[in-house]
């Protein structure tokens, strides 16, 4: 469902990239060098960073029993930002000035670091109640505000 | 749905049954137009035609209670669709974010098709791009998780009616781009010349890339029924896309 949205808003050679990365990635076996050239070539400094996030283990994917999802992540300043699972939003001031606003980044580093992580299978699950899925998805509005 | 809206646009115009489409993963739709432009009586439309086809019900949602029906292609109105229709009425931004937000919480089966009128009213509280970017997110998280909950073969689809300024300034220039950007297949309803006692539209359909664009004549008449006709092609007719400019390429 993700690719699906994805591919909406990202450049089809980054879909081809991130879909070749998902068919050769093995459990807890590293990207290979030419992907990991290729992230750094589409996306500058923001590829090291979203893999570091992934190697800190800082991608939460949170599920309720409805079936609804919604990932965290946590930055490197210690907060933590919501990122949609069905379609390319991030609560991070980054995500609001170069890509929506200025629209001269494709992703900021934590969207990158979700699908990243989606890509190498690992991540951090995390299971909430109904109610508590919600409220990570309004947090949304109170993070905005500082 | 832009396969919704245009089912419900070859209603009109006597066009055979058409293929049979299913309704999966179809791209959001946003529906544009001025004030009085017919945005309400296509999303009612669209509404009956979802309802008609049995998929689940159909949530629409709108700051006021509609004063009266819409006018609609007569024949659809009938009560037990409209019984599918679930009116809800958010007063407030935040009302429609808590709504949104909680929607996985209520069991029961899956709504098929999502409708939004009047999104500039729900934007005018928090102009920020962060802000209509997450309100447009979160519309399309809600619509995927309804068709995640109706399973394979069951879309969830979003129409969303947003009015345009005759003149915009650059800050609505640049929301409705961003909006594009979580919308890519849009349809535009703009004024035509209108007959004796008659209202008419042109509504432009642009699938984003998913189809060809396509284009209806839509008329109200004093009665209040619509009825649809496909634009009439001339050759060289190329002047519509004064409004749909940056976001429509494919």
């Amino acid at each position: 469902m993700a690719v699906a949205a994805r591919a909406l808003m990202l450049p089809a050679v980054v879909e081809e990239l991130l879909s070749e990365m998902a068919a050769a990635a093995r459990d807890g076996a590293p990207i290979p060098d030419e992907h990991l050239l290729s992230l750094k070539f589409v996306f500058g400094s923001s590829a090291v960073q979203a893999l570091d996030l992934v190697d800190r283990q800082s991608v939460t994917l949170i599920s309720s029993p409805s079936g609804r999802r919604v990932y965290q992540v946590l930055g490197s300043s210690g907060r933590t930002y919501v990122c949609l699972a069905s379609c390319h939003y991030c609560s991070c001031p980054a995500f609001a000035f170069s890509v929506l606003r200025k629209g001269d980044s494709l992703l900021c580093k934590h969207l990158l670091a979700v699908y990243l992580s989606q890509v190498m299978r690992t991540c951090q699950q995390l299971s909430v109640s109904d109610k508590q899925l919600t409220d990570v998805l309004l947090m949304e509005k109170t993070q905005e505000a500082s | 749905m832009a396969e919704t809206l245009r089912r419900v646009l070859n209603l009109g115009s006597a066009a055979g049954p058409g293929e049979e489409n299913t309704a999966e993963a179809e791209p959001p739709l946003l529906l544009l137009g001025g004030h009085g432009s017919g945005k309400t009586a296509l999303l009612f439309a669209a509404a009956l035609e979802a309802a008609g086809e049995g998929r689940g019900p159909v949530l629409f949602l709108t700051r006021r209670p509609l004063q009266r029906l819409p006018r609609g292609i007569g024949a659809a109105l009938e009560p037990l669709r409209l019984q599918k229709i679930r009116f809800q009425y958010p007063p407030s931004t935040c009302e429609l974010l808590r709504l949104l937000c909680s929607a996985h919480e209520t069991r029961g089966p899956a709504p098929s098709l999502l409708l939004l009128d009047g999104l500039e009213e729900y934007l005018a509280e928090d102009p920020g791009s962060q802000e209509a970017a997450y309100l447009a997110a979160l519309l399309l998280d809600t619509a995927a998780h309804f068709s995640h909950r109706a399973g394979s073969g069951r879309g969830c689809g979003l129409i969303v009616a947003l009015q345009t300024q005759e003149e915009g300034d650059s800050a609505t220039a640049l929301q409705l781009a961003l909006l594009q950007r979580y919308f890519p297949a849009q349809c535009w309803l703009q004024p035509d010349a209108p007959g004796p006692g008659q209202h008419c539209l042109r509504a432009c359909l642009e699938p984003g890339g998913l189809g060809a664009r396509a284009e209806w004549r839509v008329t109200f008449r004093q009665d209040g029924e619509m009825t649809v006709t496909p634009w009439p092609t001339q050759a060289g007719d190329t002047s519509l896309h004064k409004g749909s400019s940056s976001g429509g390429q494919p």
